[in-house]
């Protein structure tokens, strides 16, 4: 569904990626665990075309390198990134009307399945982000990527500073995400417990590179790994 | 008294419309864009040119002043900004240079002398001692129509709303799919054409002469400034605020304007550096 090969993504002169290669299939949750600075935001904005890449991106086949953000969103990719990146000054309900900006027919639908999901948000339909709680901008922020109609949806540490209540609500709109709409659905970790908890199959990323890969289990069971992220 | 409210809701109406393209560049796009009295001088001009040179119908000469200056807003954004975008400085001085060009131009075309515009609809209506012509209150009929029109643009419109989440957060804008060149084309096309028709009702306030652009770009640095950048209504009141002071300091000495408002600038900036109603996003 979701094909990265031999992706390397640049600041300028520096290099953030290198040589990164992933993939994942249709209606499957994968993470990318890794520290702060190992590169997970630049996977995703390279993903959105919002960086300097080479290597391929290929989405159900599709070659998405060298698109626009624009079109890359319309061709089904949703992303919710770390600092949610929200409009402040703006009401909920219209966070995510922008994010139905490339899906106006899918408006009613989606809308509904959005506050299926997170029935706060049209308790709070009104109110500015500005004024909101962390737990709630990531919902706005979940929200508005699934506005634009999205099979493939990218959310990037949506544990980071919540209380584990919200993390638990989260994991389970993921979840269903996955099994009720057929989602795919790639999470960028620190919380690697998280991250194990959701996910099929994991990637570790460390300093731009992968350095390991497999299955949930698999990973959990090296030492070595554990010790690094697992915190035991 | 009266005479006085008439007159400061007619002058403000106008200002309000002037500053509101001028506004709208700086909150989306990020511009100061210093050149948008050019608009207003190109806008009098043409509206000349075509109402009172080839005795076009005035509303026409007004429909063609706002497409004329829509087309050099555009021209504008892909010629000059798009190219030096990030390099703020830069863009200010090339758009600054651009205006005193067209100003050239604009003495080579017509001649540097003043010109005399005829009223847009002619006859003046007395209200008790105060005499209204008809073009006035035409101006800011029309003013308030477009302003009205923009504000709901802004807020009720997939485009609006792109607009508003360009100017609040580019990146959130970007992951939403807005493609914000677009974005900016749009915005750059209605601050010309807001600054066109601006222009042609400020002139057939005042004159139409090759310097005119200056005072109203003042003016409207001063209603953003004082307003908060990008805030709609911010940019309605202050306008008001501007319009009335400066209509009330004329009527007791003329001379002395411009001067109020430059003090209610420095007042304001040293006070509240934000503005009254003070955020950059429009809202």
């Amino acid at each position: 569904m979701l094909e990265i090969q031999g992706l390397s993504a640049f600041y300028g002169r520096a290099q953030a990626l290198f040589d990164v290669s992933l993939r994942a299939e249709k209606g499957e949750i994968i993470a990318v665990i890794g520290a702060n600075g190992a590169g997970k935001s630049t996977l995703f904005d390279s993903v959105l075309g919002l960086t300097k890449t080479t290597g391929a991106v290929r989405l159900e086949g599709q070659d998405l390198t060298g698109q626009g953000s624009s079109e890359i969103v319309r061709r089904g990719v949703g992303y919710a990134p770390e600092r949610f990146n929200l409009f402040p000054y703006m009401t909920v309900r219209d966070n995510l009307l922008v994010g139905a900006y490339t899906a106006r027919g899918d408006i009613e639908t989606n809308l509904e399945m959005v506050h299926a999901l997170f029935p706060r948000l049209a308790e709070r339909a009104g109110q500015e982000t500005s004024t909101q709680s962390g737990g709630e901008r990531q919902m706005v922020s979940l929200g508005r990527a699934l506005m634009g109609s999205p099979r493939l949806l990218l959310v990037d540490e949506p544990t980071i500073g919540l209380a584990p209540k919200v993390c638990d609500e989260i994991a389970v709109v993921l979840r269903r995400l996955r099994d009720e709409f057929g989602l795919t659905v790639v999470i960028a970790e620190q919380n690697a417990n998280f991250a194990l908890s959701l996910a099929s199959r994991v990637y570790v990323l460390e300093s731009g590179r992968i350095t390991a890969e497999g299955t949930a289990e698999s990973l959990a069971k090296d030492e070595a790994l554990a010790a690094a992220y697992f915190g035991h | 008294m009266l005479q006085i409210l008439i007159q400061g809701l007619l002058l403000s109406g106008l200002y309000a419309l002037i500053a509101m393209g001028f506004t709208l560049i700086f909150s989306v796009g990020r511009v100061l864009n210093l050149a948008y009295g050019a608009y207003l001088l190109i806008g009098g001009y043409a509206y000349f040119y075509f109402s009172q040179q080839l005795g076009l119908p005035k509303i026409a000469g007004v429909m063609l002043a706002g497409v004329l200056g829509c087309v050099l807003g555009l021209l504008k954004y892909q010629l000059l900004v798009k190219r030096v975008q990030g390099v703020h400085s830069a863009v200010e001085i090339a758009t600054l240079i651009l205006a005193v060009v067209l100003q050239s131009a604009v003495v080579l075309i017509f001649g540097d002398s003043s010109k005399i515009l005829l009223p847009i609809v002619p006859g003046v209506e007395r209200v008790a001692s105060a005499a209204i012509p008809y073009s006035n209150l035409v101006a800011t009929i029309i003013s308030w129509a477009i302003l009205i029109g923009l504000y709901f643009f802004v807020r009720l419109t997939h485009t609006g709303r792109a607009m508003q989440a360009v100017s609040m957060d580019a990146k959130g804008a970007a992951i939403s799919g807005i493609d914000a060149n677009r974005i900016n084309m749009i915005t750059w096309g209605i601050s010309g054409t807001l600054g066109a028709i601006g222009g042609v009702f400020f002139a057939s306030y005042t004159q139409l002469y090759p310097g005119m652009w200056v005072a109203p770009l003042i003016i409207a640095v001063a209603v953003v400034i004082v307003g908060g950048i990008g805030s709609i209504i911010g940019t309605l009141v202050v306008a008001h605020i501007v319009g009335f002071m400066e209509i009330i300091v004329s009527s007791w000495n003329p001379e002395l304007r411009g001067v109020f408002t430059m003090l209610l600038i420095i007042l304001v900036l040293v006070l509240r550096p934000r503005g009254l109603f003070g955020r950059e996003e429009i809202h």
